[in-house]
């Protein structure tokens, strides 16, 4: 028999993204295999079963094939961005594959350098952040596929922003965050100095709402 | 009312063809007919037996080496119906088929008759096709259904439950229904500076302790995720957020694993933990659930099937009037223990708080529900006009007769709805059973009254995974099929929706 093939299985590896909507992508050595977008940021536990089931199914991938697991950290609203992390840990766990995070602006950013490869001026992106704020980072390019994140993650007023940026020139960007953008930003970290990050902790960059209570005076 | 079931004999004949003529007047089968029925050897036929006396009874067919059976019919007479008779006969008749061999189940049911499809649909039945005008003379169509049987159900499987509606994250895991891990994270004391649970406070704790926590259940329980035969997690009621930890995370590890999954609710959890203790549950029982965030009162006839909510509170829980009132006498949280300790050598009789919804115009309309805010209320007033005064109060008679009148409200309550269904039967559940006075009064009201009190060990009552894990087994033994992948977490979730 001289017909040699390959025993090597490609390197799988699983994305998910809820720091907005609920996005989920298989990636196969940086590229994309399957990817689910559900843009609505309100039915993260909903959907994010499914999702990562589908993607797995178009890829005709079992979970013990996943390798790796990415999740986005956000910032975003907590309580969507918590349902991607607790999933992602909890696949991680029950695949035996190794679990990564990664910034979800960093995704964006990835994004907009695809599509417009000048890096002459800085990249601001920034999503919502609700209570008039907005999340924002701000990058210098991309370098070997990983952006280059200078400032940032922060939670600020656009008021602010502005202020903080006056003098100096930049672009703005606001492109949705998608699981197969943050794969590869995962994938093309690895292959770099640095290395991807084993802190798949969330950044939530607020402290809850709350404060320390005191009985209330019902007479008076 | 308790039910036999067992296989049916020649002699319950004119029996079946009873029911048979009273359930299915044009359709009914021949008394000929039933009785090939029952005579032929491919056929399996059993009855539900109440007192001696028939009220329901159903039937398969399967041939020598079939994978495929049919279920030929299922009847219960009309005034025995919504007591988990049908069920019953379908979990039997499944498990037979089972047994056989079968790989599939098919049956015919009619068009209009929606109650019976949708006991088919909860044992996994789904439309296959229709046979136009299939039962005559009535020129009603018939759909044609059809349920995949997985493999046989071991008759103990093992069952690892998430728990994360309010402040424990709970992972728990039974065979059967023996615990074998029951492993929770408190974030009570990152609450305590706040006076109450703080629901992202909650939340955020259970992303954290949720990985170390399913580590530690299942190195207690020394088994591997392999090795389970299904995943349940507690969908509702709760706090959104923190429900949104547990189903997200359940549902990954579901997917990873490619376990069956089980939404499972978190009050008929609670009701489940009996199990863990006596290995089984005696119904029909009412059942009070009191905790920080609940006040219920429950009919549990059936626990996969019929339970019923009798009351619950009209605005905080107990737990929450125990917080506030602790606050108000400058005492920490959580304000249960702090009470309970506060209340030592003080008298019950001091002063007498308001009893919430008692008075005979509220028992028309509110007999078994409860309010605890006119009565947190009422403490802070009697504090504020004794300090207003200048007057010294003393705290103990404060805590001690503030406690008296919830524990009165909760026991009189619980005891009258006993008596008013006729069920001897009372089971606690919920953090707030921890209460030295509470579980006293209950011992002794209950007594008194010849009702039969079941009170878990503390570590089953308050929230917990094992409760939840122990609740999916029971599914799984009875042949529930798993929930759909795209259930959602529900802050209102009602007592009656037991699996999503």
């Amino acid at each position: 028999m001289t017909n040699v093939t390959s025993t090597r299985l490609p390197d799988y590896s699983l994305a998910i993204d809820t720091s907005a909507g609920t996005t989920v992508a298989l990636l196969s050595l940086g590229s994309v295999v399957a990817e689910v977008n559900y843009l609505e940021p309100m039915t993260h536990s909903e959907r994010i079963g499914s999702a990562i089931q589908n993607v797995l199914k178009q890829g005709r991938v079992s979970p013990r094939d996943i390798y790796q697991v990415v999740v986005g950290r956000g910032p975003g609203p907590f309580t969507g961005l918590r349902v991607g992390l607790a999933a992602a840990k909890f696949f991680a766990i029950g695949a035996k594959a190794k679990l990564v995070g990664v910034c979800s602006l960093d995704a964006i950013a990835y994004s907009y350098y695809l599509a417009n490869p000048d890096q002459s001026l800085p990249l601001l992106v920034t999503t919502d952040a609700r209570r008039k704020e907005v999340f924002w980072a701000l990058y210098t390019g991309i370098t070997e596929g990983v952006p280059s994140r200078v400032e940032g993650p922060s939670v600020n007023k656009p008021e602010f922003l502005s202020d903080h940026l006056k003098d100096q020139k930049h672009v703005v960007c606001e492109l949705p965050i998608t699981a197969s953008a943050l794969g590869q930003v995962a994938y093309y970290q690895a292959l770099t100095d640095t290395g991807t990050s084993k802190d798949s902790s969330p950044l939530y960059l607020r402290e809850p709402d709350a404060v320390p209570g005191k009985a209330k005076k019902v007479s008076g | 009312m308790t039910f036999v079931i067992r296989e049916a004999k020649q002699t319950d004949l004119e029996a079946i063809m009873a029911i048979e003529v009273e359930c299915f007047v044009n359709d009914a089968w021949s008394k000929e007919n039933m009785q090939s029925e029952l005579n032929a050897p491919h056929t399996y036929y059993l009855v539900a037996v109440v007192a001696d006396a028939v009220v329901g009874y159903a039937g398969s067919s399967q041939l020598d080496g079939a994978t495929q059976a049919d279920i030929q019919t299922i009847a219960v007479k009309p005034n025995q119906r919504g007591t988990g008779i049908g069920r019953a006969l379908m979990v039997a008749l499944t498990n037979q088929a089972k047994r056989s061999g079968a790989k599939e189940i098919f049956l015919e049911v009619r068009a209009d008759n929606t109650v019976a499809q949708k006991l088919y649909r909860v044992f996994g039945f789904k439309q296959i096709g229709l046979r136009k005008q299939y039962y005559q003379p009535d020129g009603v169509d018939a759909f044609v259904m059809k349920t995949s049987l997985l493999p046989a159900v071991t008759a103990e499987p093992l069952v690892l439950g998430i728990e994360t509606s309010c402040d424990e994250t709970g992972i728990g895991i039974v065979r059967g229904n023996t615990l074998l891990a029951n492993v929770i994270s408190s974030s009570m004391d990152l609450h305590a500076r706040f006076g109450g649970v703080v629901p992202e406070v909650a939340a955020r704790a259970h992303l954290e302790a949720l990985g170390p926590v399913l580590e530690q259940a299942l190195a207690q329980a020394k088994v591997t995720l392999e090795e389970l035969d299904a995943i349940a997690v507690t969908n509702g009621p709760g706090l959104a957020g923190a429900l949104m930890v547990g189903v997200g995370a359940a549902k990954a590890l579901a997917v990873a694993t490619g376990k069956p999954i089980y939404a499972v609710n978190h009050l008929v959890g609670h009701v489940a933990a009996d199990i863990l203790d006596q290995g089984k549950l005696t119904v029909p029982t009412i059942a009070l659930l009191v905790s920080g965030g609940h006040t219920s009162l429950l009919l549990v006839r059936d626990l996969l099937n019929d339970v019923q909510l009798l009351g619950e509170t009209i605005d905080d829980a107990a737990g929450e009037a125990f917080d506030k009132v602790a606050r108000v006498l400058g005492l920490s949280y959580p304000g249960g223990p702090e009470i309970d300790k506060a209340a030592l050598g003080g008298n019950p009789a001091a002063i007498r708080f308001p009893r919430g919804l008692t008075l005979p115009k509220d028992m028309d309309q509110h007999r078994y529900d409860f309010s605890f805010s006119g009565l947190k209320t009422a403490v802070a007033r009697h504090v504020e006009l004794a300090e207003s005064k200048s007057e010294k109060f003393v705290v103990a008679d404060v805590a001690a007769s503030f406690r008296e009148a919830v524990v009165d409200v909760l026991v009189t309550k619980a005891i009258a709805a006993c008596l008013d269904h006729s069920i001897p039967r009372l089971l606690l559940g919920g953090g707030v059973i921890a209460n030295s006075r509470l579980r006293e009064v209950a011992i002794a009201k209950c007594a008194a009254s010849g009702i039969e009190l079941r009170i878990p060990p503390l570590s089953l009552c308050t929230d917990n995974g094992a409760m939840i894990a122990i609740l999916g087994s029971q599914l799984v033994q009875a042949g529930y099929a798993p929930s759909t992948l795209d259930f959602s977490a529900d802050s209102t979730l009602s007592v009656t929706a037991i699996q999503s």
